[in-house]
């Protein structure tokens, strides 16, 4: 199970901080929520320090479709998991529309930009749907109650269509992270069960295995692969 | 009052809690109680609160780092973890909430999952982010002090 984190400068925790209070937590891993233009991280030391995985993840925070098509194309090769941050309809649906793309985050931020149609592109791309549960853990209220009906609604489309889904508390510094039991034992109160929510955080580290693969030397295209030669 | 007959009495069980906070938060037993408090109501509603009758018993925090045992009904662990989940902060001082375990009595909870202080925190000066701050090192753990705020980070972020 991994937790995707938004690390120093965007948030208030490192990476190496987010990671031992990952390993602390119970968690596998932890993917990086870096932005296009960040000064280069040695997740490697992290990675050698820590007892749990760092990925190299980069999301996309971009005001329209345009400007995340051209992060899109320049970030791929250089990152293993590609974020575009959901909003506003036309942005959700170029990260649903574009294989390219990992995970869809915060796609309900704007409520109604997010229907059947594009759940069925996410489920057609292979495209991750995040379900974020940052406002539920940390708000109350109305705000609390809009982001519980919007999750309500995401989910019943994710569902229907059949598309991939990531959970994550998204936590902007160490102390927002919540260890996996919590998140099993919040989910079953807010109507979602634990396999679903084990699955969503394990599904961080699925893409992330897949796509190191997919980036590894070996791999070609789909089912072609480099085989070593045996020594003779 | 006379006591209830054993069968009648409420069974409790005990939840054991890590708590991190920044290394200037203070937040007493109190404090954290009313927030849980809120916390169970908000997430469970009225009723939900009732049937878990949460109340925190050991509460301890200092410099960051701290443990706390909470008591709730038996067959309501899970929803106490839930509502816990949701307590972010305590007087506008964020806080990590962990159960690191449950025990049916106190003490057990006490010997299994309680750690006692933590380790010392001592004060340093360290090179975070190309500038030289004030930090506040508990072990691996930095937590270095910038104008924006304290920043979470480790020993190998400082070097």
């Amino acid at each position: 199970m991994y937790e995707a984190v938004h690390a120093v400068p965007h948030g208030a925790s490192t990476v190496a901080r987010h990671a031992a209070t990952a390993a602390e937590s119970g968690f596998d891993g932890v993917v990086v929520r870096s932005r296009p233009g960040d000064d280069a991280r040695d997740l490697a030391a992290v990675r050698d320090a820590c007892d749990v995985d760092v990925v190299d993840g980069v999301e996309v925070v971009a005001d329209g479709p345009g400007s995340a098509r051209g992060h899109v194309g320049n970030l791929r090769p250089d990152h293993t998991l590609l974020m575009v941050r959901g909003g506003d309809a036309a942005t959700n649906r170029f990260a649903v529309e574009s294989p390219r793309v990992d995970v869809l985050t915060a796609p309900t931020s704007d409520s109604g930009a997010f229907n059947h149609v594009l759940a069925r592109a996410a489920a057609e791309n292979d495209v991750a749907v995040e379900f974020d549960l940052g406002p539920v853990l940390r708000s109350d209220g109305g705000p609390r109650v809009r982001a519980l009906s919007r999750l309500r609604k995401l989910r019943e489309l994710v569902e229907d269509a059949g598309a991939p889904v990531v959970v994550s508390a998204g936590p902007t510094s160490h102390l927002e992270q919540r260890a996996p039991r919590e998140l099993f034992a919040l989910g079953r109160e807010i109507g979602l069960d634990e396999d679903a929510v084990r699955e969503g955080l394990s599904r961080w580290g699925d893409i992330a295995a897949r796509n190191r693969h997919r980036q590894s030397d070996a791999f070609v295209a789909p089912g072609v692969e480099v085989e070593r030669e045996d020594e003779p | 009052m006379k006591h209830l007959p054993k069968h009648l009495q409420p069974r409790w069980r005990y939840l054991a809690l890590g708590l991190e906070s920044w290394p200037d938060a203070e937040v007493g037993r109190r404090a954290f109680q009313r927030e849980a408090w809120y916390a169970t109501q908000n997430l469970l509603g009225d009723p939900g609160s009732a049937a878990v009758d949460l109340s925190v018993l050991r509460f301890s925090l200092a410099d960051g780092a701290g443990e706390a045992i909470v008591r709730v009904r038996r067959g309501e662990t899970d929803r106490a973890r839930a509502a816990l989940a949701c307590v972010d902060e305590v007087d506008g001082d964020p806080i990590r909430v962990r159960v690191r375990g449950v025990s049916g009595t106190v003490r057990a909870a006490e010997e299994k999952y309680m750690r006692g202080p933590s380790d010392d925190t001592e004060e340093t000066r360290v090179a975070f982010r190309g500038a030289d701050r004030r930090a506040l090192r508990r072990g691996d753990r930095v937590d270095v002090e910038t104008d924006g705020g304290f920043r979470g980070a480790t020993r190998l972020d400082c070097e």
